[in-house]
Protein backbone atom coordinates (compact mmCIF):
# COMPACT_ATOMS: atom_id res chain seq x y z
CA UNK A 1 0.00 0.00 0.00
CA UNK A 2 2.87 2.67 0.49
CA UNK A 3 4.59 2.27 -2.70
CA UNK A 4 1.37 3.52 -4.54
CA UNK A 5 0.84 6.10 -1.79
CA UNK A 6 4.19 7.41 -2.51
CA UNK A 7 3.49 7.84 -5.94
CA UNK A 8 0.12 9.43 -5.14
CA UNK A 9 1.61 11.84 -2.79
CA UNK A 10 4.21 13.16 -5.59
CA UNK A 11 1.74 14.38 -8.37
CA UNK A 12 -0.74 15.63 -5.76
CA UNK A 13 2.16 18.06 -4.37
CA UNK A 14 3.07 18.54 -8.43
CA UNK A 15 -0.72 19.71 -8.14
CA UNK A 16 -0.70 21.90 -5.50
CA UNK A 17 2.85 23.20 -6.60
CA UNK A 18 0.70 25.20 -9.62
CA UNK A 19 -2.47 25.70 -7.15
CA UNK A 20 -4.81 23.41 -9.17
CA UNK A 21 -8.31 22.76 -7.73
CA UNK A 22 -8.64 20.48 -4.53
CA UNK A 23 -10.75 17.56 -6.84
CA UNK A 24 -7.41 16.70 -9.48
CA UNK A 25 -6.06 15.22 -6.31
CA UNK A 26 -8.71 13.32 -5.88
CA UNK A 27 -8.15 12.34 -9.73
CA UNK A 28 -5.11 11.18 -8.99
CA UNK A 29 -6.49 8.98 -5.66
CA UNK A 30 -8.88 7.60 -8.14
CA UNK A 31 -6.16 6.78 -10.85
CA UNK A 32 -3.87 5.35 -8.28
CA UNK A 33 -6.36 2.76 -7.10
CA UNK A 34 -7.11 1.80 -10.99
CA UNK A 35 -3.36 1.74 -11.37
CA UNK A 36 -3.36 -1.00 -8.85
CA UNK A 37 -5.51 -3.08 -11.15
CA UNK A 38 -3.49 -2.36 -14.07
CA UNK A 39 -0.62 -4.03 -12.50
CA UNK A 40 -2.19 -6.68 -11.34
CA UNK A 41 -3.39 -7.86 -14.83
CA UNK A 42 0.00 -7.16 -16.42
CA UNK A 43 2.28 -8.53 -13.22
CA UNK A 44 -0.05 -11.25 -12.31
CA UNK A 45 -1.95 -12.58 -15.14
CA UNK A 46 -0.14 -11.93 -17.92
CA UNK A 47 3.10 -12.62 -17.17
CA UNK A 48 2.00 -15.71 -15.09
CA UNK A 49 2.82 -17.98 -17.92
CA UNK A 50 6.36 -16.05 -17.92
CA UNK A 51 6.54 -17.20 -14.36
CA UNK A 52 5.28 -20.96 -14.75
CA UNK A 53 7.49 -20.97 -17.57
CA UNK A 54 10.74 -19.80 -15.67
CA UNK A 55 9.64 -22.16 -12.63
CA UNK A 56 9.13 -25.34 -15.00
CA UNK A 57 5.70 -25.55 -14.44
CA UNK A 58 3.73 -24.63 -17.56
CA UNK A 59 4.29 -28.05 -18.79
CA UNK A 60 1.66 -29.04 -15.54
CA UNK A 61 -0.90 -26.67 -16.67
CA UNK A 62 -0.71 -27.92 -19.96
CA UNK A 63 -1.71 -31.15 -19.81
CA UNK A 64 -4.50 -30.48 -17.17
CA UNK A 65 -7.78 -31.26 -18.76
CA UNK A 66 -8.61 -27.49 -18.41
CA UNK A 67 -9.12 -24.17 -20.95
CA UNK A 68 -6.27 -21.94 -20.91
CA UNK A 69 -9.07 -18.96 -20.35
CA UNK A 70 -10.20 -21.07 -17.08
CA UNK A 71 -6.18 -21.04 -15.95
CA UNK A 72 -6.41 -17.14 -16.36
CA UNK A 73 -10.02 -16.26 -15.12
CA UNK A 74 -9.04 -18.53 -12.01
CA UNK A 75 -5.87 -16.47 -11.39
CA UNK A 76 -7.35 -13.17 -11.77
CA UNK A 77 -10.57 -14.04 -9.14
CA UNK A 78 -7.57 -14.81 -6.53
CA UNK A 79 -5.44 -11.45 -8.16
CA UNK A 80 -8.56 -9.58 -7.74
CA UNK A 81 -9.50 -9.89 -4.33
CA UNK A 82 -6.31 -9.48 -3.46
CA UNK A 83 -5.60 -6.38 -5.30
CA UNK A 84 -9.01 -5.26 -4.57
CA UNK A 85 -8.34 -5.08 -0.68
CA UNK A 86 -4.72 -3.27 -1.59
CA UNK A 87 -6.64 -0.69 -4.13
CA UNK A 88 -9.53 -0.01 -1.34
CA UNK A 89 -6.73 0.36 1.39
CA UNK A 90 -4.58 2.94 -1.22
CA UNK A 91 -8.48 4.73 -1.65
CA UNK A 92 -9.68 5.67 1.65
CA UNK A 93 -5.58 6.33 2.77
CA UNK A 94 -5.99 8.93 -0.17
CA UNK A 95 -8.41 10.64 0.85
CA UNK A 96 -7.80 10.31 4.56
CA UNK A 97 -4.36 11.54 4.34
CA UNK A 98 -4.86 14.90 1.35
CA UNK A 99 -8.62 14.99 2.47
CA UNK A 100 -9.65 15.03 -1.04
CA UNK A 101 -13.25 15.82 -1.92
CA UNK A 102 -15.21 12.33 -3.02
CA UNK A 103 -19.43 13.04 -3.79
CA UNK A 104 -20.81 9.95 -5.06
CA UNK A 105 -24.58 9.94 -5.40
CA UNK A 106 -25.15 7.38 -7.55
CA UNK A 107 -23.06 4.27 -6.00
CA UNK A 108 -24.29 1.61 -8.14
CA UNK A 109 -23.40 3.14 -11.12
CA UNK A 110 -20.19 3.58 -9.74
CA UNK A 111 -19.99 0.10 -9.44
CA UNK A 112 -21.22 -0.87 -12.66
CA UNK A 113 -18.09 1.15 -14.23
CA UNK A 114 -15.90 -0.27 -12.11
CA UNK A 115 -16.62 -3.92 -12.62
CA UNK A 116 -16.63 -3.41 -16.57
CA UNK A 117 -13.57 -1.69 -16.43
CA UNK A 118 -12.16 -4.33 -13.98
CA UNK A 119 -13.76 -6.78 -17.30
CA UNK A 120 -12.03 -4.94 -20.23
CA UNK A 121 -8.95 -4.91 -18.27
CA UNK A 122 -8.54 -8.66 -17.33
CA UNK A 123 -9.58 -9.49 -20.99
CA UNK A 124 -6.92 -7.31 -22.28
CA UNK A 125 -4.42 -9.34 -19.57
CA UNK A 126 -5.80 -12.49 -21.16
CA UNK A 127 -4.92 -11.65 -25.06
CA UNK A 128 -1.30 -10.14 -23.28
CA UNK A 129 -0.84 -13.54 -21.06
CA UNK A 130 -0.75 -15.43 -24.81
CA UNK A 131 2.72 -13.28 -25.81
CA UNK A 132 3.84 -14.86 -22.87
CA UNK A 133 2.99 -18.55 -23.80
CA UNK A 134 5.63 -18.47 -26.45
CA UNK A 135 7.92 -15.16 -25.65
CA UNK A 136 10.50 -14.44 -22.63
CA UNK A 137 11.87 -11.37 -22.01
CA UNK A 138 10.20 -9.82 -25.01
CA UNK A 139 7.08 -10.01 -23.87
CA UNK A 140 8.37 -9.25 -20.05
CA UNK A 141 10.13 -6.23 -21.50
CA UNK A 142 7.39 -5.12 -23.18
CA UNK A 143 4.94 -5.59 -20.21
CA UNK A 144 7.16 -3.39 -18.37
CA UNK A 145 6.78 -0.91 -21.13
CA UNK A 146 3.20 -0.63 -20.74
CA UNK A 147 3.57 0.94 -17.55
CA UNK A 148 4.01 4.52 -18.14
CA UNK A 149 2.77 5.09 -21.82
CA UNK A 150 -0.53 3.82 -20.60
CA UNK A 151 -0.16 5.81 -17.17
CA UNK A 152 -0.09 8.95 -20.17
CA UNK A 153 -2.41 7.90 -22.42
CA UNK A 154 -4.98 6.46 -20.13
CA UNK A 155 -5.14 9.65 -17.94
CA UNK A 156 -4.83 7.82 -14.73
CA UNK A 157 -3.30 10.83 -13.00
CA UNK A 158 -5.52 13.62 -15.53
CA UNK A 159 -8.55 13.63 -16.96
CA UNK A 160 -7.70 13.30 -21.24
CA UNK A 161 -10.57 15.04 -21.93
CA UNK A 162 -8.88 18.62 -20.91
CA UNK A 163 -8.61 20.87 -23.72
CA UNK A 164 -4.59 20.98 -22.90
CA UNK A 165 -4.19 17.15 -24.05
CA UNK A 166 -3.98 17.27 -27.88
CA UNK A 167 -6.19 15.73 -30.09
CA UNK A 168 -3.88 12.75 -31.40
CA UNK A 169 -3.01 11.63 -27.52
CA UNK A 170 -7.11 11.68 -26.74
CA UNK A 171 -7.34 9.63 -29.77
CA UNK A 172 -5.11 7.13 -29.01
CA UNK A 173 -6.48 6.93 -25.45
CA UNK A 174 -9.73 5.93 -26.84
CA UNK A 175 -7.79 2.69 -27.34
CA UNK A 176 -7.62 1.56 -24.11
CA UNK A 177 -10.17 0.85 -21.50
CA UNK A 178 -8.57 1.83 -18.56
CA UNK A 179 -8.92 5.21 -20.15
CA UNK A 180 -13.10 5.18 -20.24
CA UNK A 181 -13.22 3.26 -16.91
CA UNK A 182 -11.13 6.18 -15.19
CA UNK A 183 -13.14 9.11 -16.85
CA UNK A 184 -16.27 7.45 -15.76
CA UNK A 185 -15.26 6.20 -12.30
CA UNK A 186 -14.13 10.16 -11.63
CA UNK A 187 -17.33 11.79 -13.04
CA UNK A 188 -19.60 9.53 -10.69
CA UNK A 189 -17.29 9.42 -7.84
CA UNK A 190 -15.95 12.87 -7.93
CA UNK A 191 -17.98 15.18 -9.85
CA UNK A 192 -21.06 13.79 -8.74
CA UNK A 193 -22.63 12.91 -11.55
CA UNK A 194 -24.94 10.29 -12.56
CA UNK A 195 -25.60 7.50 -15.33
CA UNK A 196 -26.82 10.17 -17.80
CA UNK A 197 -23.41 11.46 -18.09
CA UNK A 198 -21.36 8.53 -18.18
CA UNK A 199 -23.54 6.03 -20.14
CA UNK A 200 -20.96 6.54 -23.52
CA UNK A 201 -18.39 5.11 -20.98
CA UNK A 202 -20.50 1.99 -19.91
CA UNK A 203 -20.90 1.56 -23.72
CA UNK A 204 -17.55 1.54 -24.42
CA UNK A 205 -16.44 -0.83 -21.24
CA UNK A 206 -18.82 -3.21 -22.80
CA UNK A 207 -17.38 -2.87 -26.58
CA UNK A 208 -14.60 -3.76 -25.48
CA UNK A 209 -14.99 -6.76 -23.19
CA UNK A 210 -17.09 -8.29 -26.02
CA UNK A 211 -14.26 -7.83 -28.37
CA UNK A 212 -11.55 -8.19 -26.16
CA UNK A 213 -12.29 -11.67 -24.47
CA UNK A 214 -13.00 -13.75 -27.70
CA UNK A 215 -10.17 -11.91 -29.20
CA UNK A 216 -8.08 -13.66 -26.01
CA UNK A 217 -9.33 -16.90 -26.45
CA UNK A 218 -8.09 -17.06 -29.98
CA UNK A 219 -4.80 -15.67 -29.32
CA UNK A 220 -4.23 -18.20 -26.23
CA UNK A 221 -4.68 -20.96 -28.81
CA UNK A 222 -2.48 -19.68 -32.03
CA UNK A 223 0.18 -18.69 -29.40
CA UNK A 224 -0.17 -22.34 -28.11
CA UNK A 225 0.30 -23.99 -30.85
CA UNK A 226 2.98 -21.71 -32.37
CA UNK A 227 4.97 -22.44 -29.54
CA UNK A 228 4.31 -26.29 -29.42
CA UNK A 229 5.16 -25.90 -33.39
CA UNK A 230 8.40 -24.32 -32.97
CA UNK A 231 9.47 -26.27 -29.29
CA UNK A 232 9.66 -22.87 -27.20
CA UNK A 233 6.39 -23.31 -24.65
CA UNK A 234 8.41 -24.94 -22.33
CA UNK A 235 11.76 -22.97 -22.91
CA UNK A 236 13.30 -21.38 -20.39
CA UNK A 237 15.84 -18.25 -20.36
CA UNK A 238 14.94 -16.84 -22.87
CA UNK B 1 44.11 -6.20 -5.74
CA UNK B 2 46.24 -5.04 -8.52
CA UNK B 3 44.51 -2.43 -10.75
CA UNK B 4 44.92 -4.47 -14.07
CA UNK B 5 42.80 -6.76 -12.25
CA UNK B 6 40.32 -4.25 -11.23
CA UNK B 7 40.13 -2.39 -14.10
CA UNK B 8 39.68 -5.95 -16.05
CA UNK B 9 36.64 -6.89 -13.57
CA UNK B 10 35.02 -3.88 -14.26
CA UNK B 11 35.39 -4.12 -18.41
CA UNK B 12 33.78 -7.14 -18.16
CA UNK B 13 30.95 -6.32 -15.99
CA UNK B 14 30.37 -3.64 -18.48
CA UNK B 15 30.38 -5.34 -21.22
CA UNK B 16 28.53 -8.30 -19.31
CA UNK B 17 25.84 -5.88 -18.51
CA UNK B 18 25.72 -4.67 -21.63
CA UNK B 19 25.11 -8.16 -22.78
CA UNK B 20 22.25 -8.99 -20.66
CA UNK B 21 20.21 -6.36 -21.16
CA UNK B 22 20.08 -5.72 -24.75
CA UNK B 23 20.78 -9.25 -26.27
CA UNK B 24 16.62 -10.10 -25.88
CA UNK B 25 16.18 -7.15 -29.16
CA UNK B 26 17.85 -5.42 -31.93
CA UNK B 27 19.28 -2.30 -31.63
CA UNK B 28 16.20 0.02 -32.64
CA UNK B 29 14.18 -2.18 -30.30
CA UNK B 30 15.74 -1.76 -27.68
CA UNK B 31 16.71 1.93 -28.35
CA UNK B 32 12.68 2.44 -28.35
CA UNK B 33 12.61 0.31 -25.15
CA UNK B 34 15.31 3.17 -22.85
CA UNK B 35 13.86 6.08 -24.97
CA UNK B 36 9.84 5.34 -24.24
CA UNK B 37 9.76 4.62 -20.81
CA UNK B 38 11.67 7.85 -19.24
CA UNK B 39 9.85 10.25 -22.22
CA UNK B 40 6.08 8.46 -21.29
CA UNK B 41 7.57 9.59 -17.64
CA UNK B 42 8.07 13.02 -18.62
CA UNK B 43 4.76 13.17 -20.38
CA UNK B 44 2.90 11.87 -17.76
CA UNK B 45 4.36 14.86 -14.86
CA UNK B 46 4.58 17.63 -17.95
CA UNK B 47 0.85 17.05 -18.38
CA UNK B 48 0.01 16.86 -14.71
CA UNK B 49 2.22 20.43 -14.72
CA UNK B 50 0.18 21.91 -17.75
CA UNK B 51 -3.64 20.66 -16.86
CA UNK B 52 -3.17 21.43 -13.10
CA UNK B 53 -1.51 24.84 -14.36
CA UNK B 54 -4.25 25.53 -17.32
CA UNK B 55 -7.15 25.12 -14.61
CA UNK B 56 -5.44 27.78 -12.20
CA UNK B 57 -4.93 29.88 -14.70
CA UNK B 58 -0.61 30.44 -14.73
CA UNK B 59 1.39 28.55 -16.52
CA UNK B 60 4.99 29.02 -14.82
CA UNK B 61 7.94 28.25 -17.41
CA UNK B 62 10.67 28.71 -14.81
CA UNK B 63 8.56 25.74 -12.89
CA UNK B 64 8.12 23.64 -15.52
CA UNK B 65 11.63 23.72 -16.12
CA UNK B 66 12.32 22.80 -12.50
CA UNK B 67 10.31 20.00 -13.24
CA UNK B 68 11.73 19.24 -16.73
CA UNK B 69 15.35 19.17 -15.58
CA UNK B 70 14.26 17.26 -12.50
CA UNK B 71 12.67 14.51 -14.02
CA UNK B 72 15.34 13.99 -16.77
CA UNK B 73 18.01 13.90 -14.77
CA UNK B 74 16.62 11.25 -12.39
CA UNK B 75 16.78 8.54 -14.55
CA UNK B 76 20.50 8.07 -13.15
CA UNK B 77 18.98 7.34 -9.95
CA UNK B 78 16.21 5.32 -11.32
CA UNK B 79 18.83 3.15 -13.50
CA UNK B 80 21.42 2.80 -11.28
CA UNK B 81 19.24 1.86 -8.51
CA UNK B 82 17.63 -0.93 -10.83
CA UNK B 83 20.67 -2.24 -12.33
CA UNK B 84 22.16 -2.50 -8.52
CA UNK B 85 18.91 -4.22 -6.55
CA UNK B 86 18.19 -6.77 -9.85
CA UNK B 87 21.82 -8.25 -10.67
CA UNK B 88 22.27 -9.96 -7.39
CA UNK B 89 19.00 -11.49 -8.35
CA UNK B 90 19.29 -12.19 -11.78
CA UNK B 91 23.09 -13.48 -11.22
CA UNK B 92 22.49 -15.74 -7.53
CA UNK B 93 18.45 -17.05 -8.47
CA UNK B 94 18.19 -17.10 -12.12
CA UNK B 95 21.14 -17.37 -14.15
CA UNK B 96 23.18 -19.08 -11.29
CA UNK B 97 26.51 -17.62 -11.89
CA UNK B 98 27.11 -15.37 -8.62
CA UNK B 99 29.22 -18.05 -6.99
CA UNK B 100 31.47 -18.73 -9.68
CA UNK B 101 31.86 -14.69 -9.78
CA UNK B 102 32.42 -14.58 -6.52
CA UNK B 103 35.77 -17.19 -6.81
CA UNK B 104 36.83 -15.45 -9.96
CA UNK B 105 39.84 -13.37 -9.04
CA UNK B 106 37.95 -10.12 -9.28
CA UNK B 107 36.21 -8.79 -6.46
CA UNK B 108 32.59 -9.04 -6.38
CA UNK B 109 32.08 -5.27 -5.60
CA UNK B 110 34.05 -3.97 -8.43
CA UNK B 111 32.09 -6.44 -10.85
CA UNK B 112 28.84 -4.47 -9.27
CA UNK B 113 30.93 -1.36 -9.89
CA UNK B 114 31.05 -2.17 -13.47
CA UNK B 115 27.21 -3.69 -13.59
CA UNK B 116 26.53 -0.17 -12.17
CA UNK B 117 28.52 1.99 -14.74
CA UNK B 118 26.46 -0.26 -17.59
CA UNK B 119 23.28 1.54 -15.66
CA UNK B 120 25.06 4.97 -15.72
CA UNK B 121 25.83 4.33 -20.08
CA UNK B 122 21.92 3.61 -20.76
CA UNK B 123 20.90 6.32 -18.26
CA UNK B 124 22.99 8.81 -19.92
CA UNK B 125 21.58 7.59 -23.53
CA UNK B 126 17.97 8.00 -22.20
CA UNK B 127 18.78 11.53 -21.00
CA UNK B 128 20.25 12.45 -24.39
CA UNK B 129 17.33 12.14 -25.72
CA UNK B 130 14.71 12.45 -23.35
CA UNK B 131 15.63 15.79 -23.34
CA UNK B 132 15.90 16.22 -26.93
CA UNK B 133 12.68 14.85 -27.31
CA UNK B 134 10.85 16.80 -24.30
CA UNK B 135 12.09 19.77 -25.73
CA UNK B 136 10.52 18.55 -29.02
CA UNK B 137 7.60 17.94 -27.45
CA UNK B 138 6.82 20.71 -25.09
CA UNK B 139 8.66 23.59 -26.55
CA UNK B 140 7.81 23.12 -30.17
CA UNK B 141 4.69 20.96 -29.73
CA UNK B 142 2.84 22.45 -26.89
CA UNK B 143 4.25 26.38 -27.22
CA UNK B 144 5.87 25.78 -23.48
CA UNK B 145 8.71 28.25 -23.10
CA UNK B 146 11.98 26.41 -21.54
CA UNK B 147 14.25 28.82 -20.30
CA UNK B 148 17.69 27.22 -20.94
CA UNK B 149 20.15 28.55 -22.33
CA UNK B 150 21.97 25.10 -24.43
CA UNK B 151 25.11 27.05 -25.49
CA UNK B 152 25.63 28.26 -22.21
CA UNK B 153 25.79 25.03 -19.78
CA UNK B 154 28.29 25.00 -16.99
CA UNK B 155 29.92 21.88 -18.61
CA UNK B 156 32.45 21.79 -15.42
CA UNK B 157 30.07 22.48 -12.91
CA UNK B 158 27.64 19.64 -14.71
CA UNK B 159 30.46 17.18 -15.14
CA UNK B 160 31.36 17.47 -11.68
CA UNK B 161 27.76 17.36 -9.83
CA UNK B 162 27.26 13.98 -12.49
CA UNK B 163 30.43 12.51 -11.29
CA UNK B 164 29.32 13.01 -7.63
CA UNK B 165 25.93 12.14 -8.03
CA UNK B 166 26.77 8.78 -9.61
CA UNK B 167 29.47 7.72 -7.10
CA UNK B 168 26.37 8.36 -4.64
CA UNK B 169 23.74 6.81 -5.94
CA UNK B 170 26.01 3.36 -6.49
CA UNK B 171 27.14 3.63 -2.29
CA UNK B 172 23.29 3.60 -2.34
CA UNK B 173 23.12 0.50 -4.58
CA UNK B 174 25.72 -0.85 -2.73
CA UNK B 175 23.15 -0.80 0.70
CA UNK B 176 20.12 -2.05 -1.75
CA UNK B 177 22.63 -4.78 -2.66
CA UNK B 178 23.80 -6.14 0.34
CA UNK B 179 19.96 -6.27 1.72
CA UNK B 180 19.17 -8.40 -1.91
CA UNK B 181 21.77 -10.81 -0.58
CA UNK B 182 20.73 -11.43 3.02
CA UNK B 183 16.99 -11.71 1.24
CA UNK B 184 14.91 -13.30 -1.27
CA UNK B 185 12.39 -11.89 -3.79
CA UNK B 186 12.63 -8.37 -2.36
CA UNK B 187 14.17 -6.59 -5.25
CA UNK B 188 11.42 -4.98 -7.16
CA UNK B 189 9.87 -3.97 -4.19
CA UNK B 190 13.07 -2.50 -3.03
CA UNK B 191 13.73 -0.77 -6.28
CA UNK B 192 10.31 0.64 -5.84
CA UNK B 193 10.34 1.21 -2.26
CA UNK B 194 14.09 3.50 -2.88
CA UNK B 195 12.99 5.41 -6.26
CA UNK B 196 9.86 6.56 -4.95
CA UNK B 197 10.87 7.78 -1.46
CA UNK B 198 13.56 9.44 -3.34
CA UNK B 199 11.09 10.54 -5.78
CA UNK B 200 8.62 12.29 -3.38
CA UNK B 201 11.73 13.94 -1.05
CA UNK B 202 14.25 14.88 -3.54
CA UNK B 203 12.91 17.68 -5.11
CA UNK B 204 12.53 15.96 -8.34
CA UNK B 205 9.31 17.52 -10.02
CA UNK B 206 8.04 19.94 -7.56
CA UNK B 207 9.56 22.08 -4.88
CA UNK B 208 10.63 20.90 -1.57
CA UNK B 209 8.62 23.93 0.37
CA UNK B 210 5.64 22.47 -1.10
CA UNK B 211 6.43 19.58 1.81
CA UNK B 212 5.33 19.91 5.31
CA UNK B 213 7.47 20.59 7.59
CA UNK B 214 8.63 17.22 8.53
CA UNK B 215 9.12 16.09 4.55
CA UNK B 216 11.49 19.15 4.48
CA UNK B 217 13.89 17.76 7.18
CA UNK B 218 13.84 14.64 5.20
CA UNK B 219 14.63 16.27 1.89
CA UNK B 220 16.96 18.23 3.51
CA UNK B 221 19.18 15.08 4.19
CA UNK B 222 18.77 13.58 0.86
CA UNK B 223 22.11 14.10 -1.85
CA UNK B 224 19.27 13.25 -4.33
CA UNK B 225 18.30 17.17 -3.10
CA UNK B 226 21.97 18.50 -3.20
CA UNK B 227 22.55 16.91 -6.88
CA UNK B 228 19.22 17.87 -8.96
CA UNK B 229 19.82 21.46 -7.20
CA UNK B 230 23.35 21.61 -8.50
CA UNK B 231 22.28 20.64 -11.92
CA UNK B 232 19.59 22.98 -12.66
CA UNK B 233 22.39 25.61 -11.42
CA UNK B 234 24.92 24.37 -14.28
CA UNK B 235 22.06 24.85 -16.97
CA UNK B 236 20.69 27.64 -15.47
CA UNK B 237 23.68 29.82 -14.62
CA UNK B 238 23.46 30.21 -11.09
CA UNK B 239 27.04 30.26 -10.08
CA UNK B 240 26.32 31.63 -6.57
CA UNK B 241 27.07 31.11 -2.81
CA UNK B 242 23.76 28.69 -2.86
CA UNK B 243 25.81 26.71 -5.79
CA UNK B 244 29.13 26.12 -3.60
CA UNK B 245 26.87 25.30 -0.67
CA UNK B 246 24.93 22.54 -2.51
CA UNK B 247 27.72 21.30 -3.80
CA UNK B 248 29.34 20.47 -0.48
CA UNK B 249 26.14 19.64 0.48
CA UNK B 250 26.25 17.09 -2.17
CA UNK B 251 30.33 15.68 -1.48
CA UNK B 252 29.42 15.36 2.44
CA UNK B 253 26.36 13.24 1.87
CA UNK B 254 27.73 11.23 -0.90
CA UNK B 255 31.22 10.68 1.07
CA UNK B 256 28.44 9.24 4.02
CA UNK B 257 26.68 7.18 1.76
CA UNK B 258 29.41 5.47 0.11
CA UNK B 259 31.14 4.91 3.27
CA UNK B 260 27.41 3.69 4.91
CA UNK B 261 26.79 1.63 1.40
CA UNK B 262 30.06 0.15 1.34
CA UNK B 263 29.81 -0.88 4.95
CA UNK B 264 26.79 -2.52 4.46
CA UNK B 265 27.82 -4.70 1.46
CA UNK B 266 30.46 -6.09 3.48
CA UNK B 267 28.38 -7.03 6.80
CA UNK B 268 25.94 -8.75 4.51
CA UNK B 269 28.68 -10.56 2.53
CA UNK B 270 30.21 -11.66 5.73
CA UNK B 271 27.13 -13.22 6.84
CA UNK B 272 26.25 -14.33 3.18
CA UNK B 273 29.52 -16.29 3.13
CA UNK B 274 28.72 -17.72 7.13
CA UNK B 275 25.13 -18.79 6.19
CA UNK B 276 25.81 -20.03 2.61
CA UNK B 277 23.65 -17.82 0.74
CA UNK B 278 25.63 -16.86 -2.31
CA UNK B 279 24.50 -20.07 -4.01
CA UNK B 280 21.22 -20.09 -2.32
CA UNK B 281 18.47 -21.01 -5.35
CA UNK B 282 15.18 -19.40 -5.10
CA UNK B 283 12.34 -20.36 -7.71
CA UNK B 284 14.32 -20.97 -10.80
Amino acid sequence: MIIPIITLSTYIFLYKMVRAPPEYASFVIVGGTMMAFWANVLWNMSAQFYWEKETGTLEAYMVAPISRMAILLGMALGGFVNTTIRAVAVFIAGILIFQVPIAIYEPVTALLIFFLTIGALYALGMMFASLFLLYGREAWHTANLLQEPIQFLSGTYYPTSSQVVPFMVQLLSSLIPLTFGLDGIRKVAILGQGITAVWPNILALTIFTLILLPLARQALSFMENLGKREGRLTLRWQ
Amino acid sequence: MAVGTILRTVKQAVWLGWKVETNWADPIVFAIYYLVRPVAGLLIVGFIFLIGSFVSGIIDSNLFTFLFIGNSFFIYVIQIMMTMTMLIHEDRAHYEVLKHIYLAPGSLSWYIVGRALNGVMNASVSLLLTLGLGIAIFQYGLGIQVPINWLGIDWGLLGLTLLLGIVCFMGMGFILCGINIMTSKVQFMLTEYVSGILYLFGGVVFLPEILPTWGQQISNALPVTYFLKTVRSSFLHQANFDVQLNLLYLVVTMIGTVLLGLAVFKVAMFKARRDGLIDKKEEY
